[in-house]
């Protein structure tokens, strides 16, 4: 960041666009400049420096998750090549726990941000459906780890789920219906009455209360 | 300008009386002490007065920021999620049963939901991750008057400056050539030495004197570095036909553990300046170093290690199983190659007080002369070395096991983070035997459920 002054205006202006607070801003920001190597842009190559990262079955579609246009909220499909500090604080804001005391409109509205996020990580093509083929591609690579599940169980596996999600949406089906995919009205029918939100934020610490003791 | 020549002379005269006052001092003090293992107890008196500076310096700060209303410490910044320890297991269980529209005895195969719990541990990792910060440098809680380590200090005044900067006078001006002439020295006494006893004849008169040149060019280093050290247990040292093992975080602890006992040193031969003093170092006793091309050759070097280590006469090795310098704040995973071989096994903590300067080699920011400068401008090294009581492997261990067994005693002993992971990845990516395991537990909790339900 430049002078003192318009580092903390820009950290302003980052707190209300994000919601995080300025000390969160702070951290985050030396967690992105360790991450991009002290360049001012991340890419998708940066996030291998994350050791931790690698164990997790869905990393690609979490890598992908910051580079997508629909989360950047910068168009309707598509991927970024490389993402700035605002756009890193952006996706990162997905995963702010709710405020509660904001009003129940803003909370039902974040919430909708949370699941938007999801579904994107499910729609991978951004055609606002999630088909059986995208479904399927989830559960493989959620299973992929294990060398002794074959193909066809993880895809009869899949086929059970997207038929139990068929009858939430659209009830029973006729024998020769084709259901076409989860929209996501849909999808946020699956969720209706069911609290997602606590699993769906990373708890921050709250930094004024662990001061250093001496 | 005839005015001038008498002036001239004076100052070359001058010059003159200090250089010579300044080398019989080093003399007197510093070199002979070595030479014979005694100390003044110099050091440590310059390290209590250290510590009483550095007190005051901190209470000075937080006066003055306490009188303009400054924030004086940063929150601490360890990390900034609060992870939770449940297992992968507990965590599905729970988001699915929070869909309550599922009945609770019939456990479902797979669900949207399962997503949640994979997506935000990547978040969380991509946050902060243990791993990565590991590697770089410990954060004080308490400013040193260096300013390298000045992260968290905001608020210096006038007084502390002029402080700071009689520090960097003497640091730079009075120790930095002090310490420079005694590694200079140090040095080409050990060349020389070594070079010298190797012209000997086997035999006990030989050992005795290349045992002692070794131990005096390595105290006149340890002093060159102001490294003030407390050994703990001496009664563990390592013996003949063993293998000391210790914790990495630079290549000064090669010093620190040479100056207190006799090894042989293993390691790769290099050129320039190394390879003379490898060279020198060998002709007095035998060391074991590798060629480049033999270094990946695992059975080879296993075979040379073992030979040594047969042999009853030949000295300890000196190993670091950690492979490369970790920031002495955990212990990483150590490497199973010295612990196959079989021979006793002395565990060695070394353990560094961050305080006068940070020794942790950081390889890929700085150079070994960048880090060797660094090294000789800090205020000392302080640390404490404590040698471990000797240990075997068992009938039923494996190579690993033994090794995390002994990783897990010196990280103990030391007061370090026993990690289970490899210090390569440093520079490597993470080995795919390590990303299945995940993936193998979820993956098994689904199939677990879905060959029941097909059964039944």
């Amino acid at each position: 960041m430049g002078a003192t002054h318009s580092a903390s205006e820009e950290v302003r202006e980052l707190e209300g666009k994000t919601g995080f607070s300025s000390d969160q801003i702070e951290q985050l920001h030396r967690r992105f400049k360790q991450l991009s190597g002290d360049q001012p842009t991340i890419r998708k190559e940066n996030f291998n420096n994350v050791p931790d990262l690698e164990l997790n079955p869905i990393r690609s579609k979490i890598v992908r998750a910051f580079f997508d246009n629909r989360n950047l909220r910068k168009g309707p499909s598509g991927l970024a090549d490389e993402i700035n500090f605002e756009d890193f604080l952006t996706i990162m804001s997905y995963f702010r726990p709710i405020d509660t005391t904001l009003g129940e409109e803003q909370v039902e509205l974040s919430r909708k941000e949370k699941l938007r996020f999801l579904f994107h990580m499910y729609d991978s093509d951004s055609d606002g459906r999630i088909t059986l083929e995208e479904y399927r591609n989830v559960v493989e690579e959620l299973l992929s780890g294990n060398p002794h599940i074959e193909k066809e169980s993880a895809r009869s596996i899949a086929d059970g789920a997207m038929m139990e999600a068929a009858s939430v949406c659209v009830g029973q089906m006729e024998p020769d219906q084709v259901y076409e995919g989860i929209t996501f009205e849909d999808f946020l029918k699956i969720w209706q009455g069911i609290d997602i939100e606590t699993k769906m934020h990373v708890r921050f610490l709250n930094m004024e209360t662990i001061a250093l003791c001496h | 300008m005839f005015l001038l020549l008498p002036f001239d002379s004076l100052i070359v005269n001058l010059l003159g009386i200090s250089l010579t006052v300044l080398f019989t001092l080093l003399l007197v003090f510093i070199i002979v002490p070595a030479v014979f293992g005694v100390s003044f107890g110099i050091r440590k008196l310059y390290m209590k007065t250290l510590l009483k500076i550095f007190a005051w310096a901190t209470l000075r700060m937080e006066r003055g920021a306490k009188e303009k209303n400054h924030q004086l410490y940063k929150p601490y910044t360890n990390g900034i999620i609060a992870k939770d320890p449940t297992s992968l297991e507990e965590e599905i269980k729970e988001i699915r049963q929070s869909g309550s529209n599922k009945a609770l005895d019939k456990t479902p195969e797979f669900e949207l939901s399962d997503i949640f719990y994979f997506c935000r541990k990547g978040m969380e990792t991509i946050m902060d991750d243990e791993v990565t910060k590991r590697f770089s440098a410990e954060e004080l809680e308490s400013w040193n008057l260096l300013s390298r380590t000045n992260y968290n200090f905001q608020y210096i005044s006038l007084r502390l400056t002029i402080l700071w900067g009689l520090g960097v006078l003497i640091r730079y001006c009075f120790l930095l050539p002090l310490r420079i002439a005694l590694a200079f020295t140090g040095i080409s006494l050990l060349v020389v030495g070594t070079t010298m006893v190797g012209y000997l004849p086997n035999g006990r008169f030989k050992e005795f004197l290349s045992k002692h040149v070794h131990l005096m060019c390595y105290r006149i280093c340890v002093r060159a570095l102001t490294a003030i050290i407390t050994y703990h247990n001496r009664k563990n040292r390592p013996r003949n036909g063993g293998i000391c093992v210790a914790n990495h975080t630079s290549p000064i602890d090669v010093i620190i553990l040479a100056s207190d006992g006799y090894y042989a040193m293993v390691g790769q031969v290099h050129g320039g300046l190394m390879g003379v003093i490898q060279r020198a170092m060998v002709k007095a006793c035998p060391h074991v170093w590798f060629e480049r091309s033999e270094v990946k050759d695992r059975h080879l070097v296993a075979k040379r290690l073992t030979e040594h280590v047969q042999d009853k006469s030949k000295l300890p090795i000196l190993i670091f199983p950690e492979g490369t310098c970790i920031n002495n704040t955990s212990v990483m995973m150590f490497k199973k190659g010295s612990f196959e071989i079989g021979a006793t096994v002395y565990p060695v903590a070394i353990k560094y007080d961050p305080q006068f300067g940070d020794a942790f080699w950081n390889s890929s920011k700085y150079g070994m002369v960048t880090y060797l400068l660094r090294m000789m401008t800090s205020w000392a090294i302080v640390c404490s070395v404590w040698y471990l009581p000797p240990m075997t492997r068992e009938k039923d261990e494996d190579a690993v096991q033994f090794a995390n067994r002994v990783k897990s005693a010196i990280a103990r002993q030391g007061g370090l983070v026993d990690l289970l992971w490899d210090g390569g990845l440093k520079r490597e990516k993470v080995k795919d035997t390590f990303k299945e395991e995940q993936q193998k537990l979820y993956s098994k909790m689904i199939v677990g459920n879905h060959e029941d339900r097909s059964r039944s």
